[in-house]
């Protein structure tokens, strides 16, 4: 009897710490459910860390956003996989009222699968007295597609990353005013270095993400924004026959057999070639906007960063890849209109102009003041015709990082040349519609 | 007939009783077994055994982790299967399991043999122990810095007029060099435990060998072995689990110490899991990802039940 007094007890306490577990674990949610009065509480998932540049901006936002509003944030400063964190939180009622990411990381997670809130009254808002629609250039929209199935968009950009050939302006200031104008004069330039005994470019082949820049910039070039996702879409695999494809992957092929890359590129760790290149060890490198800010800190004294555009193609318009860095809000937020008020308050000039001029990124406003390093990227987005995607905005579920990357890989090491990419292209790409169709 | 069948059950029912009422050391002891292993078996069904069960119901869906479910069937399955990468990263998996645990244990043994007659053992073992202690992600991160073009090796290399040196870090280099790795960090580990095995055999079996003429092999083959069957065993079954979760030292060794993903050279299906769910570039795979883990479960279950089955001995008692 008075053992099963004492199991009798023994449960009791231990359904009473499940309860008090569970009780915790619905407390956090109970508190940011208050509401979208003013003075609410809002959970704020975000992809920078703390001490980052972006992240100080955005803290100081959000405590004047605290002050005007008298709202209160709480702030996770998760970093760059708060998107994949978000997944798993999606299925459960500890959703974050907002998180930011990349369009590249925000549409697969929300957008695509119709778990973002449309943010019509977001872009209907208006900042410092213009209509937030407007802030927000309409060539971007484009490609970057941020429309729900309704048409409206579930994503309110406050950046946008870049690419290009990124050098030393202080080595190079001929190359600012005059930068290859074509695919020749780009490999008249490569030639030029090579000659000089200097090395003229630089990779981390290890960053299958990089790697893949030089083929798919290279088709978009010549068959402008959206070519290479449509080669991809094409479950027959017919496209990748096309002349075109054959001859972007054949640039590719000129770079790397021409022996301008940096010696060990194919067997090296990042960072150890863009460190390299950053203390003057090579001459030129394809890389993101983001570089300016990731090599700042080793670059060698007196580095100017600048960068030209990957080389155009006479008869087609230019173009130039700018993703979207910005908010989305779950359809499970609790505080969507708090969220909404947030995600527009960082469109203020102010805070703009601190992205580009402290954290040395691009802001999202044209109006907005950006860095040195950002101004030839700055002056080619600006008179861009068109906009692509990383990847050409392909999301198709593995494709990239099963498919495409490591027979890119294959071709930008020089393990293959161009005629076997295409073919292996053509396979892989016809053995995965059948196998995801 | 029936009479035999009626006194099988009479003294079943005989054993029964015996084993209701029992000594009280026993009653006691079956009272104790509900409050003390209850805990554990909620808090392992909670978080084990339930998921598991979860897991194994998203591998029949297609999913991307939010949203609608679709049910598939065992499609994931099948179109797993049917996958080159994974049946690579399933190889890569084995030659984990097999070909670097093969070493470890022959590296352990081996050591140990030449540990247990060696002045300061004690240091020595600690030192080999060492490895161990360490995160696997420092052994990736430190890759870079000593096999980069311009890192340690090569910048040692270059006095030997090594002007060519191999591409160490290239993708196809990089599996060889995070097998080389393992052996190196968990064979101290093994050794450790073998040792402690080792320790327990009496020295006059030792001195028994000595007289008899036995060499350092025959010592371990009708000695140490014999004796320290059941250590191995468990040791074999450790391995076996941990070999087919290996993923973190993976994941920094190949270029992603910060941006991208290791070359699928080297994938073994824990990061082929991964980046089928989480990878970030695209629309993430649920179904597929746990279709992938339920195949590894499977694999550990499989292979550690076959391990028991094939280690089984008596234990030999001294």
């Amino acid at each position: 009897m008075t053992t099963k007094f004492r199991f009798a007890r023994t449960l009791a306490v231990m359904a009473g710490a499940a309860l008090a577990l569970s009780a915790c674990g619905g407390g956090t949610n109970g508190s940011a459910g208050d509401g979208g009065t003013e003075g609410g509480t809002l959970s704020y998932w975000s992809m920078w860390k703390e001490g980052e540049q972006q992240q100080l901006i955005i803290a100081r936002a959000i405590k004047d956003f605290e002050a005007e509003t008298g709202a209160t944030v709480n702030v996770q400063w998760q970093g760059r996989s708060n998107v994949q964190k978000l997944v798993p939180a999606l299925n459960t009622n500890n959703v974050p009222d907002i998180v930011d990411g990349s369009y590249a990381k925000l549409a697969p997670i929300l957008g695509d699968t119709g778990q973002a809130l449309p943010l019509g009254d977001a872009y209907a808002a208006e900042v410092e007295g213009t209509k937030v629609s407007d802030l927000i250039p309409k060539k971007y929209l484009t490609a970057n597609n941020i429309l729900d199935a309704d048409g409206t968009p579930w994503m309110l950009p406050y950046s946008l990353t870049s690419d290009g050939f990124w050098f030393d302006a202080a080595q190079h200031p001929e190359l600012e005013t005059a930068p290859p104008a074509s695919w020749d004069d780009f490999i008249a330039l490569l030639d030029k270095y090579k000659a000089e005994g200097k090395v003229p470019l630089a990779a981390d082949g290890d960053i299958g993400g990089y790697n893949s820049m030089w083929f798919t910039t290279a088709l978009v070039r010549t068959d402008g924004a959206g070519s290479f996702a449509k080669v991809v879409q094409d479950k027959t695999g017919a496209a990748w026959d096309a002349p075109n494809v054959l001859a972007a992957a054949k640039r590719v092929e000129q770079v790397v057999k021409g022996d301008y890359l940096i010696k060990g590129y194919n067997a090296s760790k990042w960072p150890a070639q863009q460190q390299v290149w950053a203390t003057g060890g090579a001459e030129l490198m394809l890389n993101g906007s983001w570089i300016p800010t990731e090599t700042g800190t080793y670059a060698s004294e007196g580095f100017k960063f600048s960068s030209f555009p990957f080389p155009a193609e006479a008869g087609q318009p230019a173009s130039v890849r700018a993703d979207f860095g910005g908010w989305a809000i779950p359809k499970k937020a609790k505080n969507p209109e708090l969220a909404q008020k947030l995600a527009t308050f960082l469109l203020k000039k102010d805070y703009q102009d601190a992205y580009g001029t402290e954290a040395k990124v691009l802001p999202i406003r044209t109006d907005a003041a950006t860095s040195p390093e950002m101004a030839s990227v700055k002056k080619s987005i600006d008179g861009a015709k068109e906009i692509y995607l990383q990847n050409d905005g392909v999301t198709a579920p593995g494709y990239v990082e099963k498919v495409f990357w490591p027979i890119n890989d294959e071709l930008f090491l020089g393990k293959i040349n161009a005629g076997e990419f295409v073919q292996k292209m053509k396979t892989a790409t016809v053995q995965y519609w059948k196998d995801n169709s | 007939m029936s009479r035999t069948t009626t006194r099988r059950s009479l003294s079943a029912a005989a054993a029964a009783e015996r084993g209701q009422g029992g000594s009280s050391i026993d009653r006691q002891r079956r009272k104790l077994l509900v409050p003390f292993v209850g805990p554990a078996f909620i808090v392992y069904t909670l978080l084990f055994i339930i998921p598991a069960i979860g897991a194994a119901w998203i591998s029949l869906h297609e999913w991307a982790g939010s949203g609608p479910m679709k049910f598939v069937g065992v499609k994931n399955y099948i179109r797993v299967f049917q996958d080159d990468l994974f049946m690579k990263s399933f190889g890569n998996t084995l030659l984990l399991l097999f070909v670097v645990g093969a070493a470890i244990f022959i590296l352990a043994f081996a050591m140990t043999l030449v540990l247990r007659d060696m002045a300061g053992k004690k240091i020595v073992r600690n030192v080999i122990f060492f490895p161990h202690l360490i995160n696997a992600l420092v052994f990736g991160v430190l890759a870079g810095f000593i096999f980069n073009p311009g890192g340690m090796v090569n910048t040692l290399l270059k006095p030997f007029g090594v002007t060519e040196p191999p591409a160490w870090l290239a993708q196809d280099n990089i599996f060889p060099l995070i097998m080389a790795t393992l052996v190196a960090t968990t064979t101290g580990y093994f050794t450790t435990i073998l040792m402690a095995g080792v320790d327990r055999i009496p020295p006059y079996y030792y001195e028994d060998c000595a007289l008899a003429g036995a060499n350092a092999w025959q010592r371990l083959r009708y000695v140490i072995l014999p004796l320290t069957w059941d250590v191995f065993g468990t040791c074999a079954v450790l391995w076996t689990i941990s070999s087919v979760k290996i993923f973190e030292i993976i994941w920094v060794f190949g270029g992603s110490s910060g941006a991208g993903i290791p070359p699928t050279q080297s994938w073994t299906t824990a990061v082929y899991t991964y980046v089928t769910a989480f990878s970030g570039q695209s629309t993430p795979a649920y179904g597929a990802a746990t279709a992938s883990a339920i195949i590894s479960l499977a694999l550990v279950s499989v292979l550690v039940v076959f391990l028991r089955r094939a280690m089984r001995r008596d234990a030999v008692e001294f």
